[in-house]
């Protein structure tokens, strides 16, 4: 099963589609959670998601507004999906009936 | 060439040669985009580079490259040298060397015990051999700081270092073990023990000593092909 962190990159990957690559995946988790993550934890998270197969990554175009440097372009794969929808199904069970839980999702027994 | 040792871009320049030239090319540009410099930025990369070094000693190869070789064999590597240097140099009032052909023999076999060993150093781990290396001079340092033989220099304490240095040297630079020349090498260097098989308590040391030239030969055996790339290859 995934990890809460490694959940909310593959999420950001997802949403930004053919646009993700690890600058835009920091922006996009920091404007989610409130939190800038770090650079180390979102590249070794990677490389982990990269070695279990749910995401893959290729050295992408570089750009002035960059240095000049190459971005690092991700992509889901589809075992990346069916995880991520695992991890999302799973966290919607648990928390279907919590105080927390938006209306729409608590059951009535 | 002014070098503004002040500026923190310049030590984020610095600390991102740790990172592989991709991380380097794309951490360097996300500090960019994100407008992160000087601090913030030695902080992000600094981060990365210590999660990408404790990342490589989940492995074993690191471990057994610094304790399991290095440490050990820099010191009995270091009175192998002491020991060869009393030889060599009768005025110290120690024996005379036992013979010509056991002096030669015993020069060679600091020499092949040394390569062999610096070999495989630089082959089992090349990421980590910068940690290897620091462990190799601690020993070194604490031996210098007590090595008190009348007429005798210190500096005979690392008569093993040139051959280790060379035989790392070639290990980090060969991206493919010949099996034949490690078959080669480990049987020289057994056959050179065989003076020593006499002597009480040799066996330990020879083993511990001789074991990566045969390391050599069985890693050859397994892979015959390229080393392997990655985390520890390249």
């Amino acid at each position: 099963m995934l990890g809460e962190f490694e959940y909310l990159i593959i999420t950001a990957v997802a949403y930004l589609g053919e646009n993700a690559y690890s600058a835009a995946i920091r922006d996009e988790i920091g404007r989610a959670t409130g939190h800038k993550c770090s650079v180390g934890a979102l590249y070794t998270t990677l490389d982990r998601l990269e070695a279990k197969g749910l995401v893959k990554t290729w050295m992408g175009e570089a750009t002035p507004q960059r240095g000049g440097r190459a971005k690092r372009m991700i992509q889901v794969t589809p075992e990346g999906v069916q995880a991520a929808e695992h991890f999302y199904n799973a966290i919607n069970r648990l928390t279907r009936n919590v105080s927390w839980a938006p209306r729409q999702l608590q059951v009535t027994s | 060439m002014t070098v503004k040792f002040w500026n923190a871009s310049w030590w984020v320049e610095l600390l991102a040669r740790g990172l592989s030239p991709g991380d380097r090319e794309t951490v360097l540009g996300d500090l960019a985009e994100a407008g992160e410099t000087g601090n913030q930025a030695l902080l992000s990369v600094a981060g990365l580079v210590i999660r990408r070094q404790l990342s490589m000693w989940r492995d074993w190869r690191p471990w057994v490259a610094v304790f399991g070789l290095v440490v050990p064999a820099s010191f009995l590597l270091m009175g192998f040298s002491v020991s060869i240097a009393q030889a060599v140099l009768p005025a110290t009032g120690r024996n005379l060397p036992p013979g010509l052909t056991v002096l030669v023999c015993n020069i060679s076999l600091l020499a092949a015990w040394s390569a062999t060993g610096g070999f495989a150093v630089g082959t089992i781990s090349r990421r980590t051999t910068w940690i290897s290396a620091i462990f190799s001079l601690l020993p070194c340092a604490f031996c210098l700081s007590r090595f008190h033989l009348h007429g005798l220099s210190p500096l005979c304490l690392l008569l093993f270092l040139p051959p280790a240095l060379a035989g790392l040297y070639f290990g980090l630079r060969t991206s493919r073990i010949r099996f034949g020349i490690c078959l080669a090498a480990a049987i020289v260097t057994t056959v050179l023990t065989i003076p020593h098989w006499n002597q009480r308590g040799a066996w330990p040391s020879n083993f511990m000593l001789s074991w990566p030239a045969w390391y050599l030969v069985s890693t050859a055996w397994r892979r015959k092909a390229p080393l392997r790339s990655g985390l520890h290859g390249e």
